[in-house]
């Protein structure tokens, strides 16, 4: 490794892929951001790190953390060093993310229809059945162009040998994308003309794409169709992210009182009156989305919703019911579904996955456990899960208990070490896990992919969990364009 | 627009009118309580103000940076300064897409100024006027850039709304509260430092000398304050300001909400702008300004009812 006087504390760690250096050095990729930084002091540095806090905070790019009783504003935490993804790779992704979504979406399409995937063996129907994100209520329920997975934030990670793997599929209401436009804005703040010398590819055009793909699916016969946005409310951790997406999209942001239904066509409360409305892009989960069908409590959505969907009255963004194709545990047959409806194989690989209701997988399973990462099916946001080089005995039986009383509820996957990328900690450089997730966009004339996404970190030495509900932080990613030839 | 969305922003402005007012009359209260020959109790500012029991008052009521604490950055007096503008803040993060990213900006790091460690101390340790007069130039520049920055509109207009309702209200309020309390003598017709505390408080020291070159007197204190329609404080100014941007409603509204609101707000001009209140009937004054002050809240009401979907 180059001396540089940044870099010269770097400490690689033996079996991982490290996103900067190779086994020659930096890697070129990476070569002009390096050498645009290596001179700079501990001090110019810090002030980098200091100012991309303030904006964070002066731009109120925060979240809320109640506390006895006061709410305490923070930032997620942001590295300030990018993550640079070279052309070749982000086209393998893109190419792997279309045809995975693709699949995915006639996926859902045939198991709330004609379920020829059950019919045909490829996956028992007993899994599917035993899903709790399965909704029956969407069964035969047409949806507009036949779209389910409107915006979906795929989670992607690298292991040692540089492959990228799908960790999974998020495509309820997938978050992040705010943080991945706010964290290329404060970069070209703190590092000014790096941008455009190492020729990045723009991520700014997604609320125009997404805004366009929601127009699209307006039913009404109407030269001005009317798009909300529902949100749970100032309480829900990723409110931000909405009022970003509403104010960038120009349209209204909406809570669930602020709507009403009335002969199964979906009204807001305007001070002129009710006004129409034709799409909902719905930031609220589909158990709270109507209290008349599903959770009977939640005050967040509105009664009434779920019958003018299913009469094609309004458009729901996601669609309903969207879970049981992002199940962990339907997770291991994605490939299969991919060969199945679309006879190709997949471009992207999934991480080797047990499921634990099989005898034989528990079996070895619990054989290996340090060796594993055991996850809940339905679990998210880092929670509920164990990772076995660093479990103690205590923490494995407690799994072991849960699974023999529960097998469904969990899958088993090898632990794959993380790409590592260098992170500017306490003044030096020092490598933190990362995965990636782009945001795609399916609407009526296709995925589109903003060249870019949500690096996600995990900031505690040695962790392998980039949640931000357990200490993860983010980074800027980068895609270069390809006339750079890198 | 949203109902939801109009109440909010309508609150937005009410909230930062009421902050600004709040400062400018503690800041008056603060420097005539250092007057030596004025031995001035905060009583009725905390009263107004305050959320504390009458003998809470009487602990705290000659002590004015422990009052000031209180009133402006005390966290659990829901009618602190501190909360009006938290409470702006949390309105504004709630309809974040109908304001301008400057406006959520400049509220918010008013908000996370208030919010610094060092700012509580500096009412005992700095000078308080100073402190006073910066967070009074935060509001200024919240108003500055809700002018430079907003799109006319209908948030725009029902950020007005609040605002000049809510200086009206200020104004029967700053009135009456020093005529009850701080030995503004009407009847006596004579010049009182407590005149001079009254225009401060409303920020018409220098309009009414302008104005009355220099001559003092009771009538023409209580006259600027309620009828002169040039001096931005004064009732008829703020009742003007609040009719004129109601009109801008009148093609987005339901015809029979406008009306009743259109109603309310016509009687109650009317009322300010031929009212004939003689400065030597003190309860006359009180009278006149407490039935106005009614009259406003229920202008509000009004809103509520006919715009913002409250039953």
């Amino acid at each position: 490794m180059k001396e540089y006087s940044l870099l010269k504390s770097y400490q690689e760690q033996p079996n991982v892929w490290d996103e900067m250096f190779g086994a020659d050095g930096v890697r070129p990729s990476y070569k002009k951001f390096v050498s645009a930084v290596e001179d700079l002091s501990i001090s110019e540095m810090n002030h980098k790190d200091e100012l991309a806090k303030k904006l964070f905070m002066s731009q109120g790019v925060t979240f809320t953390v109640y506390s006895s009783g006061e709410g305490i504003e923070k930032i997620f935490p942001f590295d300030i060093i990018p993550r640079i993804i070279k052309n070749e790779e982000w086209k393998l992704i893109e190419a792997g993310l279309k045809q995975r979504l693709k699949a995915l979406n006639i996926f859902l399409k045939d198991i709330y229809h004609l379920q020829f995937i059950i019919k045909d063996g490829i996956i028992p129907a007993q899994l599917i059945y035993s899903c709790p994100y399965f909704l029956r209520e969407m069964m035969n329920v047409d949806v507009p162009f036949d779209i389910y997975t409107h915006i979906s934030g795929v989670d992607l990670i690298r292991d040692h040998d540089g492959v990228f793997y799908v960790l999974e599929d998020n495509l309820r209401t997938p978050s992040g994308v705010s943080y991945m436009l706010e964290n290329r804005t404060i970069t070209s703040r703190i590092f000014p003309d790096l941008l455009p010398k190492n020729n990045v590819l723009s991520v700014k055009d997604y609320p125009d794409l997404l805004f366009k793909s929601l127009l699209s699916l307006a039913n009404r016969q109407s030269s001005d169709p009317r798009v909300v946005l529902l949100t749970p409310g100032i309480f829900n951790s990723a409110y931000f992210e909405h009022t970003t997406l509403a104010r960038l999209m120009g349209i209204e942001l909406v809570e669930g009182r602020d709507l009403v239904v009335e002969n199964h066509h979906v009204f807001m409360k305007t001070t002129k009156g009710l006004k129409q409305v034709d799409v909902i892009y719905r930031r609220v989960d589909d158990e709270f989305l109507d209290p008349l069908v599903f959770r009977p409590d939640s005050a967040l959505g509105v009664p009434g919703i779920y019958w003018a969907y299913r009469k094609g009255n309004v458009a729901i963004v996601n669609a309903i019911g969207n879970g049981v194709a992002d199940d962990k545990a339907i997770y291991s047959y994605v490939p299969d579904m991919i060969r199945y409806y679309l006879n190709e194989e997949p471009i992207l690989k999934n991480v080797p996955t047990y499921q634990l209701a099989d005898g034989d997988h528990k079996k070895m399973v619990f054989e290996n456990m340090h060796n594993m990462v055991i996850k809940r099916t339905n679990g998210s946001g880092g929670y509920g899960m164990l990772i076995g080089n660093s479990a103690t005995d205590e923490q494995m039986n407690e799994f072991k208990i849960a699974i023999n009383e529960d097998p469904r509820s969990f899958i088993a996957q090898p632990i794959i070490n993380l790409s590592s990328t260098p992170c500017y900690i306490d003044g030096v450089l020092q490598p933190r896990r990362v995965d990636l997730r782009p945001f795609a966009v399916y609407g009526p004339e296709g995925v589109d992919i903003v060249p870019g996404g949500l690096t996600r970190v995990a900031l505690k030495e040695g962790s392998l969990v980039v949640n931000s509900s357990q200490g993860g932080g983010s980074k800027d990613t980068w895609v270069l364009a390809e006339q750079q030839g890198l | 627009m949203l109902s939801r969305v109009a109440e909010t922003i309508f609150w937005l402005g009410r909230y930062m009118e009421r902050t600004d007012g709040m400062l400018q009359i503690l800041r008056t209260n603060y420097i005539s309580s250092q007057d030596a020959i004025n031995d001035l109790s905060w009583t009725p500012l905390l009263l107004t103000y305050g959320e504390l029991s009458a003998e809470e008052i009487r602990k705290i009521e000659r002590d004015s940076p422990k009052v000031l604490e209180y009133l402006i950055s005390d966290r659990y007096n829901g009618t602190s300064v501190y909360n009006n503008v938290r409470q702006s803040r949390e309105n504004a993060r709630a309809i974040q897409d109908h304001i301008t990213k400057e406006v959520w900006q400049c509220l918010n790091d008013f908000y996370h100024y208030m919010r610094d460690p060092n700012f509580e101390k500096q009412f005992e340790d700095g000078d308080p006027v100073s402190t006073m007069d910066l967070l009074i130039k935060q509001g200024l520049l919240f108003n500055g850039t809700v002018k430079n920055t907003m799109i006319r509109d209908q948030g725009y207009t029902y950020l007005h709304l609040g605002k000049f309702l809510e200086r009206a209200i200020l104004t029967t309020d700053i009135v009456r509260i020093n005529i009850r309390y701080h030995n503004v003598k009407f009847q006596q017709r004579v010049e009182s430092p407590a005149l001079r505390y009254l225009l401060h408080s409303l920020l018409g020291y220098e309009v009414y000398m302008k104005t009355y070159k220099g001559n003092f007197n009771p009538d023409d204190v209580l006259e600027m304050a309620i009828h002169n329609s040039y001096f931005p404080h004064s009732l008829v100014y703020s009742l003007y300001q609040l009719n004129k941007y109601f009109e801008r409603l009148k093609p987005e509204s339901l015809p029979e909400s406008y009306e009743e609101v259109e109603y309310l707000i016509g009687k109650t001009m009317n009322t300010v702008k031929y009212s004939n209140v003689e400065v030597t009937n003190q309860k006359m004054v009180n009278n006149f300004l407490q039935g106005t002050r009614n009259q406003l809240i229920e202008i509000g009401n009004c809103l509520g009812k006919s715009y913002f979907g409250n039953t």
